[in-house]
């Protein structure tokens, strides 16, 4: 078993893990990050890419409306190379109560998120797709976000500090020094060793796994119920700005633009578990229905990939409804000092991607306070690692880069436009990376074609690399195929079909990778969950 | 009015416009653009798994047709593949070797040795048979190609009699096109058509194989120029063999040309362009297909059809919103996947109901209704991927039923004109 | 902006389209500039690839200027992808963007060129071949030395016409020729032929007045032009009467009027669809007599060995090669296809000094076969088509109608 050494542990890469990790690292904290998968594989990698103007949360929930719109307009400046600030309509529907606008244009002002009614006929000459039964619409600073990018931005940005993230390290055990958390165990999934982690400090960002991590450390009771929500990306853009309905918060009632697809989302039933997300066909109607209603002719467009997120929706059943210190709406700090007896631990839970960076700080705020130490939080000072030019991300990114080096480069993903040189920079970095791992950083298989194309390639150039072998570059291509299936099967209607069978065609009718040599065991890893 | 319209340009369209022609019927093929030969691997399949590795297909389509009594094969039966996929090979002379009683085995370009009945000299060549000592050459300019990844995964299959193979690779760094680092399998095929070109790969090649006995590169070998293989293997000395890329595939595109050639020979009217959208006609029998050519519907009157659109990878057969499966060309019914069930499985390597979907047909490949023998026109035929009943990248016999279908579609309307 | 009601917004429909695309590669196997250019991406590259990037107005791909907007991309895509479309909206996009070279705007109005030139033929003919005009022209105008350029007829086809008379009233019906600009001031002669032969099988043949389809500003993006050009072609046309089928002797032309005019340029107006939906090539309207038994084939033998070529915009036509058919009814004559994608020169695109060099890669394997075969004549049904060739292989090459109408002994 290794062995290290370190201030503070934090459990979960999602956006809210990698935002502690920033935190305490830039407060001179040392941090080490421990994910039991790939960063982004949980809630935050599943969501459908909206960056909150804090519109959707003027009525329900104003404190939260008034963070998201202070977040956001922060990430778009320190944050830029994840997030594209697009611009967002609420628009009433001739579905939507025709009442609620005024009420909703009211909370705006009392919250701070700033608003504009606009023409319908303004509206419908820059959205062309929009439903033209529209009666009023609205313009709010709502923007997307590519959450790998913005938690890879963070980890890069904490490395920098002196922090670490350490990818497929799966914490079996949370080690306890009397009534104190004294660090953890992990078990590395690529080298198959153990991992066993002193720290100061363990922060439990692992949303809606914080029940398990928590039990581990002896402390009951946290019951995080995963809310199921499911979304489904369109080929390309049907709209260029964030669509929300003007009505009170419900299922489909969205539409992102995020990168080269946008996303419908999205609905909300309990599950059993965060590590079985089911895609029901029923839920899919549901969408492709509410989609109907933003762009009339939705349902002739093409889906391409649909997946589920878990919300963690924390049940406490320890703590009292009144008990709201180290709580902001929508987050949920515990201190298990208070509640279990248990020191040198905190869970975080809630809230939303939006407000990762105020999670961090105010998880980061209560262990410093707990620490004895005196650091104030500057993550909203400087940008996150590859920001520091404060250009956005922009749909045209990627063609620009291409044609200035399409001569010169091979383009090995062609429907996300990934270079071979990005594929293979990102082999060097990270020589143990599944095609999942570099689907989340470069985009790998994630248009139209879902791998039909790529993923041969992929194989192909893992397998020529100095840390390719042959039983490895065929689980891996084997692997990613069949969890681009996970993704596939319950939107496969249209034009995904003719997509699907060509796929076929040549994986299983010109490859036949079906009867491949049967491989060798993959390194152990955890099932990959698709996303 | 034609005799006999075809819609569909793939291997079955083709195939029964051929037969048909020469069988002395006039002839109108339409197709929504340009058939799907060239996205193929350029052989034919008749029955490569069924489910374990076919070593003789003839003998295993009977085999099937037993166990699966709505497989297109059950209709077909060994005799009528036999002959039709003969006829066919017969009809192009020098494209295709092999027999059709005994499938080879062609690697493929991730190095599974893959079984198919008859292939071009080219490919066939590579036959794993019989074991050999191979060197897998690729370029680098070709992103579709990577030896290494062939050769690792040949070394390591066992062939059916036990006997093993053994690949080693090697790169050649050669532009195809100067100044261009990514380029396509047809981009270099265009330029071994010059011979100083291909001289100089057959040299980069000599010394890249070293001393295997043969040598296998991606299927680039020359497009319009005739005779391209056959110089590159006289000029090294060993046997070359060329190994499928995925699309653009090579070896489909020459085949692709040399039978639409001779489709247009036997005088055929061919019509590319048009969706096929509407059709006239009584209860029982079809009067016109019409396409959307531009500005208006363009009609075609014909006595019988032969319906070869393809199947779910060109949407002939289409699935709605609402997994709703329709046949797009004449709305035929579709003998589809139970409605209450999902469509496909959840796991990728599952049997999906969607992909046994398509027409049922009679013997002469009348298109029927499901689960019946009643025709649902006396004179709609259907052939190829529009055919129920069969997962033909699976089992690989696409080639198969599209030619035999094909032949016995053209063989009942020749009948029938007479 | 404003724009009148009846345009809808031309990337809807046709951007829609790329949702069908499967990368099956099929377009770029296909595409004549591809193939011998690696500055042109390709069609899959620059069509339904690229546009999941566009938003429609910023423009970063610039290798698409390479397209040459011939069509056969969305011809041979199985997959009913608007591919040829698609490109040429993302290039208005472009050139509206980085503004349009005076090359670009002059080549794309024929009409201008044409009405500049007649009056003073014999010295513009005498210019365009003079090289050191050609070179000053291509200094100045960024059009090639050596591209094709048409030949001003001594009279426009309008003074021919007055002087020719009416057409006689014919025993099967009367039909609308649409002669297309190029006609009025280059392709005289072939346009008297069109009438002739179609007078010799029993039509009476009205030549309304009529302008510029606007197919040339189309394709160089200047799309607002078009629409006028092409709504003043559809009110000249429809002035002699409703429901009298209009032939076309310009492949690229009548194309414009059938199907590019909405698909590209958003047209969405009734009397376009009526004008497209009777618009016919002059070779399919022939063919159909044929098939039904009307036309006249009292041909006298044509004993020679021509090679013929199917023009890029005939495929757009989804008609097959009616011109190959006719002529295959004359006795004597062997027609051979030739077999080659493009010619090159794809509307203005070969006239372009930049792109002239690729034009002629493009044709390459063309000129060969017409050179090889030794032909008295070459013939294609696509006037520019028609001067690419003879200008490159220096064989005369003829409208297929201009076989049909030695055969019926009329010239």
């Amino acid at each position: 078993m290794r062995s290290l050494e370190t201030d503070v542990v934090v459990i979960g890469g999602g956006a809210t893990g990698a935002g502690v990790l920033r935190d305490a690292s830039m407060r001179g904290l040392r941090t080490i990050l421990v994910e039991r998968v790939d960063l982004g594989q949980g809630t935050t990698g599943r969501f459908h890419g909206l960056l909150h103007s804090g519109g959707r949360y003027v009525i329900s929930d104003p404190h939260s409306a008034t963070e998201c719109a202070q977040e956001t307009d922060l990430l778009s400046r320190i944050a830029a190379d994840a997030v594209e600030m697009t611009g967002g309509l609420f628009v009433t529907t001739p579905h939507d109560d025709p009442e609620y606008a005024d009420t909703f244009v009211a909370g705006c002002h009392a919250t701070g998120v700033p608003v504009e009614e606009i023409p319908v006929a303004q509206a419908l000459r820059e959205e062309p797709r929009l439903n033209r039964g529209i009666s009023r619409a609205f313009r709010v600073n709502d923007g997307s976000v590519d959450a790998w990018r913005l938690i890879w931005g963070n980890v890069r940005s904490a490395e920098a500090y002196g922090g670490r993230a350490l990818t497929y390290h799966w914490v079996t055990r949370v080690l306890r020094d009397g009534d104190r958390v004294s660090g953890v165990v992990c078990h590395d999934g690529i080298s198959g060793e153990d991992v066993r982690i002193e720290a100061g400090f363990v922060i439990n960002a692992t949303g809606a796994w914080a029940g398990q991590i928590a039990t581990m450390a002896g402390c009951h009771g946290v019951e995080v119920v995963p809310g199921r929500g499911i979304m489904i990306a369109m080929n390309h853009r049907l709209v260029g700005q964030v669509i929300n309905r003007c009505d009170p918060p419900g299922d489909g009632d969205i539409l992102v633009p995020v990168r080269t697809v946008c996303v419908i989302g999205t609905t909300d039933t309990r599950a059993d578990s965060p590590d079985d997300l089911a895609i029901p066909r029923d839920e899919v109607q549901q969408m492709l229905d509410a989609g109907e209603v933003l762009v009339p002719g939705f349902r002739q467009a093409r889906a391409v990939h649909a997946w589920a997120g878990a919300r963690p929706l924390v049940r406490d059943s320890r703590v009292s409804e009144s008990d709201t210190r180290h709580m902001s709406r929508g987050m949920s700090i515990m201190d298990h000092r208070e509640r279990d007896g248990v020191s040198g631990l905190l869970t975080i839970a809630g809230g939303k991607a939006t407000t990762y960076r105020l999670m961090a700080k105010n998880i980061v705020d209560a262990m410093c306070a707990q620490m004895g130490v005196d650091r104030p939080c500057r993550t909203a000072d400087e940008p996150l690692a590859g920001s520091e030019s404060g250009v956005g991300i922009a749909i045209t990114d990627r063609l620009r880069d291409r044609e200035a080096d399409r001569l010169d480069d091979q383009i090995i993903c062609e429907c996300e436009l990934m270079s071979r040189t990005m594929l293979t920079s990102l082999l060097r970095d990270r020589p143990s990376v599944a095609f999942d791992d570099i689907r989340r950083q470069l985009r790998l298989g994630m248009g139209p074609c879902q791998g039909g194309f790529c993923a041969y390639r992929t194989a192909g150039i893992a397998h020529d690399g100095e840390h390719g072998d042959i039983a490895r570059a065929n689980g891996l291509m084997r692997m990613f195929l069949t969890n681009r299936w996970i993704g596939l099967h319950s939107i496969l209607f249209g034009d995904q079909v003719r997509q699907a069978a060509l796929d076929d065609w040549i994986a299983r009718g010109t490859l036949d990778v079906e009867h491949l040599p049967e491989a060798d065991a993959l390194p152990s890893r955890p099932a990959e969950v698709e996303a | 009015m034609t005799d006999a319209v075809v819609i569909g340009a793939g291997i079955a369209g083709l195939t029964a416009a051929l037969r048909l022609a020469r069988g002395g019927a006039t002839v109108t093929l339409v197709s929504g653009g340009l058939g799907g030969l060239q996205l193929s691997q350029g052989s034919i399949d008749i029955l490569g798994y069924a489910p374990g590795l076919v070593g003789r297909p003839l003998d295993a389509i009977d085999d099937l047709a037993e166990r699966s009594p709505a497989h297109p094969y059950a209709r077909l039966g060994s005799g009528r593949v036999a002959s039709s996929v003969g006829w066919l090979a017969d009809s192009l002379p020098g494209v295709f070797t092999g027999d059709p009683t005994h499938n080879m085995l062609l690697p493929t370009a991730v190095g599974v040795a893959r079984p198919t009945a008859l292939a071009p000299p080219s490919l066939a060549t590579g036959d794993l048979r019989d074991g050999a000592s191979i060197a897998v050459v690729g370029l680098r300019v070709l992103k579709d190609f990577h030896p290494g990844l062939v050769a690792s995964n040949i070394s390591r299959v066992t062939l059916p009699d036990g006997g093993s193979v053994d690949a080693t690779s090697a790169w050649i760094d050669m532009e195809a096109r100067p100044g261009e680092a990514d380029t396509s399998p047809l981009n270099v095929a265009r330029a071994m058509d010059d011979d100083a070109f291909r001289r100089r790969f057959g040299d980069a090649l000599a010394r890249a194989a070293g001393d295997a006995g043969i040598i296998g590169v991606p299927a680039v070998l020359g497009i319009r120029q005739p005779g391209v293989w056959e110089a590159l293997c006289h000029q090294v000395g060993r046997p070359v063999f060329e190994i499928p890329t995925p699309p653009p595939g090579v070896p489909g595109m020459r085949i692709n040309t040399t039978l639409t050639d001779a489709v247009r020979a036997a005088g055929v009217r061919l019509i590319m362009g048009g969706r096929v959208v509407d059709h006239g006609g009584t209860s029982s029998r079809r009067g016109g297909g019409a396409t959307d050519a531009a500005g208006r519907n363009r009609r075609f009157p014909a006595r019988a059809f032969v319906l070869a659109p393809g199947g779910f990878e060109s949407g002939a057969l289409h699935v709605d919103s609402r997994w709703n499966v329709t046949e797009r060309a004449l709305g035929l019914p579709v003998s589809g996947p139970p409605a209450d069930q999902p469509i496909v499985q959840e796991d990728y390597r599952g049997d999906h109901p969607l992909f046994l979907s398509g027409l049922a047909v009679d013997d002469s490949m009348r298109v029927v209704r499901p689960g019946t023998d009643d025709p649902v026109y006396d004179n709609v035929h259907a052939a190829g991927g529009v055919i129920a009943g069969a997962v033909r990248w699976t089992e690989k016999s696409g080639e198969g039923i599209a030619i035999a279908s094909a032949v016995a579609a053209a063989d009942a309307i020749l009948k029938e004109l007479s | 902006m404003t724009r009148a009601d009846d345009v809808h917004d031309p990337p809807e429909l046709m951007r829609d389209s790329l949702d069908h695309c499967v990368k099956c590669t099929i377009c770029e196997t296909q595409c004549p500039v591809a193939a011998v250019t690696p500055l042109f991406a390709g069609p899959k590259y620059v069509g339904p690839q690229a546009e999941r990037y566009r938003t429609g107005d910023r423009s970063v791909d610039h290798t698409l200027d390479y397209c040459s907007s011939c069509g056969i991309c969305t011809h041979v895509c199985p997959q009913g992808v608007k591919i040829a479309e698609i490109n040429s909206q993302a290039r208005a996009a472009m050139k509206k963007e980085r503004g349009m070279p005076l090359r670009d705007r002059i080549i794309s109005r024929p009409t201008l060129m044409g009405r500049i030139s007649a009056p003073i033929y014999p010295i513009v003919n005498w210019t365009l071949g003079f090289r050191p005009a050609r070179k000053m022209m291509q200094a100045v105008l960024g059009i090639h030395e050596r591209a094709p350029m048409p030949v001003s007829a001594p009279r426009t086809l309008r003074r021919r016409l007055k002087k020719r008379g009416q057409s006689p009233p014919g025993s099967r019906g009367t039909v609308i020729y649409f002669h297309g600009c190029s006609a009025e001031y280059y392709e005289v002669e072939n346009s008297l032929k069109v009438i002739d032969v179609l007078e010799h099988n029993g039509y009476r043949v009205l030549t309304p007045r009529q302008g510029c389809c606007g197919l040339p500003l189309q394709t160089n993006g200047l799309f607002d032009d078009s629409r006028r050009y092409v709504r003043r072609l559809v009110s000249q046309l429809q002035a002699p009467g409703p429901g009298i089928p209009i032939i076309s002797s310009s492949t690229s032309c009548g194309l414009m009027l059938k199907r590019e005019a909405h698909e590209i340029l958003g047209v969405d107006d009734p009397s376009l669809a009526d004008i497209g939906s009777r618009t016919y090539d002059v070779c399919e309207f022939l063919l159909d007599l044929h098939d039904r038994g009307e036309l006249r084939t009292d041909f006298q033998p044509v004993p020679e060995r021509v090679p013929y070529h199917p023009p890029c915009q005939l495929r757009g036509h989804g008609v097959g090669t009616p011109a190959l058919e006719l002529m295959r009814l004359i006795p004597g004559l062997e027609v051979e296809e030739s077999g080659a994608v493009c010619c090159g020169v794809a509307g203005t695109y070969g006239l372009k000094k930049e792109k002239y060099d690729v034009a002629m890669a493009v044709g390459a394997p063309l000129f060969e076969k017409v050179r090889g075969m030794e032909p008295p004549v070459a013939v294609c049904d696509s006037e520019i088509c028609r001067w690419q060739i003879s200008t490159a292989t220096e064989v005369p090459a003829v409208h297929p109608v201009a076989l049909l109408h030695r055969a019926y002994g009329l010239s």
